[in-house]
């Protein structure tokens, strides 16, 4: 019984090693035979240069928005030769081009120009440039992105101010730009001018619930790249409604309470001196009401901290008063920081991409269901309070200047 | 035919293959479908409720299987119901079982070729997995006990240890807030979250081999309950980290979770490897106790060997298990074994379990 | 089924025997006639040809019966012959022993032979044999008999610290080459009454002494009967080592794992005995046999209870540690890098990518180079003498792996995989299981070669369903990890301090479950 087994079960190993022989491993692919993709730029063609590249078919449909993609690659060449000492310095990455009107298509075409398989497990930011996003929806754009199994949700979605190719260049050798921005992203503990990261993980779900959001922002000037601010997308268009500039997302990370560290400057009235007030932890809470059917908000914004640097000359840290002046002084400057973004945001753009919707739609569901198709406009007439409440800890180890 | 007393099995055993009989599949798909019919981030609650009800199913399979100790529902039938209702309705079960083992199979086969082997096709995938679980099965219920044992606390782990990295992604927002709008959402999924817990119907089996049978309504509880803390695990933090709008658009949300986050700093800077590890392994547990509850059956009802079963059906598993034509079809068809399972083993037990009583009372 | 087998061998064997003994009739159990020229003759022509045995014959003392011993030069001890067979046998023996009232047989085994070990057989085929282990054989005229006298001289070697399993801390003391040497140890290392060492003869040709060990009243009788019966059943020529013992009780021949333990040291022995194990013990092999074993035992050592409990339990876990790695290390590797480079950091992934180019060959062919390479090498480090194997090791390891890496046939990294593998290899305890490992290493490295991730998964879930199925002397192999029994797991994984370990493995079966009192 038992003999019959064994060989019974020889005898199929035999068979399944002769069809391995027959049919070879179909799935496998040698790690340095890939291209890693490390950071794809997408941006909008400009019409010039699009006549070559027009074929036969494309014709068909003339009103086509033609798409520009930038793969960054990272292959056995680029690491070999930036890890080499000695040897004339090449980047340690290969941006490919290609355009066309569609995602995947376009893709496809690079494996003409390229000699590895580019693979985008490893891709880590999706820069997008100001120009698709305010031309197309969002959701098409990425629609490739959240669909292909090789890549990964992780990654974080960026939109470029101007051109998104211009991001994923560098002029230094062994750094490759897309890693560098993919730190970036996560570097909200230490200042309050960057919005929490967001991938497209987090993405697929804010574009199907139709509100409107925020996205970073990168900005490449004179051959370097900077975070700038943040893009709004409006919820209903899913396409880019414009930019909130540093000082306003500042606002913004103050109203959501979402930042982790930072500093504040504001000026001292007397004598016109900057105090920089340093965030150790930040706190806010949104309130919705509901009077006679009429909802408004109330935000309360605490925060603790300590005085990292003032200029004032008069100014003594170890007396109470001071820092209850410095308090006063700073919560006016995020008061008004607050102020800043909210008519911005309500008056201006009119949506709202601070968190407003959320918070009513868990305290007040069922509110929340009848106001939610239309949420942008009727949040534009919403009255908002918003009392700022900040706490100074210490004042490091120096009494006075 | 009655068990003989080499194949019992303890009762920690019996837990342990209910767990994993339970846990499969559904694990990847049970924040969508549950999503899809809830809209509320209260889907834990409509597991929870799913949860109850499976184990007051699996109590009554329990009472009417503790009826007719040392014998299964396939023996037990046709005393009950006479020779050829009752053997008609054993073919049904035993049905069941193949079914649901070749969806098994074929779930493997869609998710194994889609994160792991892209390229390889799918009688590949299935055809070694099969033997394998061939190989197991040949010798009985106590080696595949034995080997659920050595996967359950593996699965546990890394579970764990998967799910609660997703932490870093994880938004208390979004699950929040608790029956923001009634009950009525929470009742609309029960239908689908009962379906994730099709498994207690493994007791009217099981009971049969159990050292001691009259442990067998604690054998529902905790092995009902297990998985219950699992999907619960689940669907929060999938809805935590994706929301209630990106989850409903996620084939395999599950994966997608783990898919969302890397951690730096350690071995592994992603975990989707890990859980697909786990997942196959239950998947492989799904199976092997189906194909065994189905090879039993047929050698009961005819009153045969099993050897000869074992294969023919496992050719029969691997030609359903390529019928579904896309992924769709895959899906659907699963619904499809489990309304029928629900028709099957919810229904079905309590009438039995009432002409047992009324026949018990005559005699 | 297994019973049923093992009967069918049974009644087998008894009738290759009775039908041996049919074959041989002439040296078969032929009474001696009690003449001694007649009964003389007859062993003369059985081993009268072979040069070193010894016919003496001589008179007891001055009363004229004729006698004569038989020996073997060289296997008995000559001064034991001389001093107190022949002297007590000649000089001392009394003129007229008629007048007592006593027989001359009795007579000469009761009073004149001052020897502790002396037996009778009275036909040919016993005496011959008897003869051939070292014994002496006594013929006297008249009596029937033959008086085998326990003379025989062991070459035995000294008792030295076993090569095969060193350790660190623990007795310096280690099995020799003779059966009773090694029961002495046992018995000395046990002191305990209970101590039951049972004599078997193996071999059909060639008579080997097999001593079966176990402690009365902790040992499960079922189980100390199934021993038995199993060593029953060997039915071979000759058993030159313990190992041919091991394969012929195995339950599972086909099994890729040793299903039975071998041990020099005697230490290693009674605390299996202690746990109401069973030892075989064969004469002429220096290994002890452990029965029955689980696989957690083979990555245990004695040191583990020598030492405290957290330096044991820190290094056990450690030890399967070096288990899971020597058997998956490459096949991962494999798996990772030709078929889920997704699934790797990014910058290991960087710096794979960077260390692999120009490497020609895939994964697996590159990983087999590596693998069978250093099998090869470890091999050819045990074939040479002893002062030129580590510079081989040298030379193979370091030389070689360097000049692969440099000509770029293989991938640094690789170099790495197979080196953590080989030395998590030696870091197992059994040898045996090392080498259990060793093959099933291969066997991942294949499936992971043609299924990656998912390859090796299946290769787990069936290495698992063999274990589960696999029983040495009916207790699964797999235990006490499955089924679950938490007493049992205070010295599975972690080795829990002493006073904890208050019972004896329930696996087992014990008669006494208690290890106080």
């Amino acid at each position: 019984m038992k003999r019959r087994n064994f060989f019974w079960l020889l005898k199929c190993s035999l068979v399944l090693l002769l069809l391995l022989q027959l049919t070879g491993c179909w799935s496998s692919k040698e790690i340095e035979e890939l291209g890693l993709v490390a950071g794809t730029a997408l941006d909008l063609e400009k019409k010039a240069d699009l006549s070559e590249e027009v074929e036969g078919h494309e014709e068909r449909y003339p009103n086509r928005v033609m798409i520009t993609i930038t793969n960054q690659l990272i292959t056995s060449q680029t690491t070999e030769s930036g890890k080499k000492t000695g040897a004339p310095q090449q980047k340690s990455f290969k941006n490919v081009s290609e355009t066309g009107d569609s995602i995947l298509p376009v893709l496809r075409k690079m494996i003409l120009k390229i000699d590895k398989r580019a693979f985008a497990q490893h891709s880590k930011v999706i820069v997008i440039g100001e120009d698709l996003t305010r031309t197309l929806n969002l959701q098409q754009i990425l629609d490739f992105f959240l669909r292909e199994q090789e890549m990964r949700l992780s990654g974080q979605i960026l939109i470029a101010k101007n051109n998104a190719k211009k991001t994923l260049e560098s002029q230094e050798t062994s750094v490759i730009p897309a890693f560098h921005l993919f730190q970036i992203t996560k570097s909200q503990e230490r200042t309050t001018k960057i919005l929490p990261p967001l991938s497209l993980a987090k993405v697929m779900g804010k574009l199907h619930s139709g509100s409107s959001f925020l996205v970073q922002t990168v900005v490449s000037e004179k051959g370097e790249v900077k975070f700038a601010g943040a893009a709004v997308i409006k919820g209903k268009t899913k396409k880019l409604l414009g930019f909130l500039n540093e000082k306003e997302l500042e606002g913004i990370v103050w109203l959501t309470g979402k930042g982790k560290g930072g500093v504040v400057k504001s000026f001292d009235k007397a004598t016109s001196q900057p105090i920089i007030y340093e965030i150790k932890s930040m706190k806010s809470k949104i309130q919705p009401r509901i009077v006679n059917n009429n909802i408004s908000f109330d935000v309360k914004i605490e925060s603790e901290g300590s005085i990292a640097e003032h200029w004032v000359p008069s100014g003594k840290p170890f007396e109470n008063e001071f820092l209850k002046k410095a308090e006063k002084t700073t919560e006016k400057e995020v008061e008004s920081l607050v102020k800043n973004v909210l008519v911005k945001t309500q008056q201006n753009y009119r949506v709202d991409v601070a968190g407003f919707g959320n918070r009513l739609r868990i305290e007040y569901p069922r509110v929340w269901e009848k106001v939610k198709q239309d949420w942008d406009h009727t949040f534009s007439k919403i009255p908002i309070k918003y009392n700022v409440n900040l706490t100074v800890k210490d004042y490091g180890t120096s009494g006075s200047n | 035919m009655k068990v003989s007393h080499k194949d019992r099995i303890t009762t920690p055993q019996a837990v342990i293959v209910l767990i994993n009989y339970i846990l499969a599949a559904g694990i990847l798909t049970l924040p969508r479908t549950s999503v899809e019919k809830v809209k509320t981030p209260d889907v834990w609650l409509s597991v929870i409720i799913g949860g109850l009800i499976a184990i007051i199913a699996g109590v009554i399979m329990v009472k009417l299987s503790q009826q007719f100790p040392g014998k299964t529902i396939y023996q037990y039938s046709q005393v009950l119901l006479g020779k050829w209702l009752g053997g008609l309705l054993s073919l049904l079960i035993v049905g069941h079982f193949f079914t649901l083992a070749a969806y098994e199979v074929r779930a493997l086969a869609e998710v194994t070729g889609f994160f792991l082997l892209e390229g390889t096709p799918i009688w590949a995938i299935i055809m070694p997995f099969m033997w394998v679980g061939l190989y197991l099965v040949f010798d009985g219920i106590n080696p595949i006990a034995r080997l659920f044992e050595i996967i359950f606390p593996i699965t546990v782990v890394i579970f764990l240890l998967v799910t609660f990295m997703g932490f870093e992604i994880f938004e208390i927002d979004n699950v929040r807030p608790v029956l923001g709008l009634g009950l009525i959402p929470v009742l609309k999924g029960i239908k689908t979250t009962v379906l994730a817990f099709l498994g207690p119907e493994i007791m009217l089996l099981l009971t049969a081999f159990m050292q001691k049978p009259n442990k067998a309504t604690k054998v529902i509880l905790v092995g009902i309950a297990i998985p219950m803390i699992f999907y619960i695990i689940t669907v929060i933090m999938v809805i935590g980290a994706l929301s209630i709008d990106g989850v409903v658009l996620r084939t395999w949300p599950t994966l997608d979770l783990i898919r969302s986050f890397e951690i730096q700093g350690l071995i592994f800077e992603r975990f989707e490897s890990l859980l697909l590890v786990i997942w196959i392994m239950q998947i492989f547990s799904t199976f092997t106790i189906t194909y065994y509850a189905a090879s039993l059956g047929l050698s009961q009802i005819f009153k045969m060997k099993m050897n000869p079963f074992m294969y023919g059906l496992l050719f029969i598993i691997y030609v359903i298990a390529l019928i579904p034509k896309n992924i769709n079809d895959l899906f659907k068809f699963g619904d499809l074994i489990g309304n029928a399972a629900l028709v099957l083993f919810g229904v079905l037990p309590l009438l039995l379990l009432l002409i047992s009583k009324v026949k018990g009372g005559k005699t | 089924m297994k019973r049923r087998k093992i009967e069918i061998k049974l009644s087998q064997q008894q009738q290759q025997q009775t039908s041996q003994i049919e074959k041989q009739p002439e040296t078969a159990k032929v009474p001696f006639t009690g003449n001694i020229t007649i009964d003389l003759d007859q062993v003369r022509k059985e081993l009268g040809h072979n040069s070193d045995v010894g016919f003496r014959e001589f008179f007891l003392g001055n009363t004229g019966i004729r006698a004569s011993i038989i020996f073997l030069y060289g296997l008995t001890d000559k001064e034991l012959i001389n001093k107190y067979i022949l002297k007590s046998l000649m000089t001392n023996f009394p003129e007229r022993h008629e007048h007592r009232e006593v027989s001359l047989k009795e007579f000469i085994t009761n009073q004149a032979l001052t020897i502790s070990d002396l037996t009778e057989v009275n036909n040919l085929y016993d005496t011959v044999s008897k003869i051939l282990t070292g014994n002496t054989a006594l013929l006297v005229d008249g009596i029937q008999e033959v008086i085998i006298l326990g003379t025989t001289k062991e070459k035995a070697r000294n008792i030295e610290e076993p090569v095969s399993e060193a350790l660190v801390r623990g007795p310096r003391i280690g099995f020799t080459e003779t059966l009773s040497d090694n029961t002495a140890i046992l018995r000395q290392h046990g002191c305990n009454h209970n101590l039951s060492i049972i004599q078997i003869q193996v071999g059909a040709r060639s008579k080997k002494e097999l001593v079966i060990a176990f402690i009365n009243d902790i040992a499960d009788p079922a189980l100390v009967d199934e021993v038995k019966e199993r060593i029953k059943t060997i039915n071979i020529d000759d058993l030159p080592e313990s190992g041919y013992v091991e394969q012929l009780i195995e339950d599972n021949y086909l099994s890729p794992f040793p299903q039975v333990q071998n041990t020099e040291r005697p230490d290693r022995v009674f605390s299996a005995l202690m746990e109401g194990k069973i030892a075989i013990l064969l004469d002429g092999s220096p290994f002890a046999l452990i029965v029955p074993v689980t696989f957690s035992m083979l990555l245990q050592s004695p040191e583990d209870y020598y030492e405290r409990w957290i330096p044991g339990s820190l290094i056990r876990l450690l030890r399967f540690l070096a288990a899971i790695l020597s058997l998956f290390a490459p096949s991962m590797y494999i798996a990772f890098i030709s078929f889920h480079p997704g699934l790797i950091p990014t910058k290991l992934a960087l710096s794979i990518i960077s260390s692999r180019e120009g490497v020609p060959f895939p994964a697996l062919i590159e990983a087999l180079i590596m693998e069978i390479s250093i099998e090869i090498l470890r091999e050819a480090g045990l074939r040479l003498p002893k002062p030129i194997g580590p510079a081989m090791g040298i030379v193979g390891g370091l030389i070689i792996g360097e000049a692969a890496v440099q000509a770029g046939i293989i991938s640094p990294i690789m170099v790495i995989v197979v080196s953590i593998t080989a030395i998590s290899s030696f870091a197992i305890p059994q040898y045996s299981a090392g080498i259990t490992l060793r093959i099933l290493r291969f066997v991942a490295m294949f499936c992971a070669a043609v299924f990656g991730l998912y390859g090796i998964i299946l290769f787990f879930l069936l290495l698992c369903s063999h274990l589960v199925k696999l029983k040495s002397f009916g207790v699964p192999y797999v235990s006490p990890a499955v089924p679950y029994r938490i007493s049992d797991w205070k010295d599975f994984i972690l080795r829990m301090p002493l006073f904890m370990m208050k019972r004896r493995p329930k696996m087992l079966h014990t008669r006494d479950s208690n290890r106080k009192g």
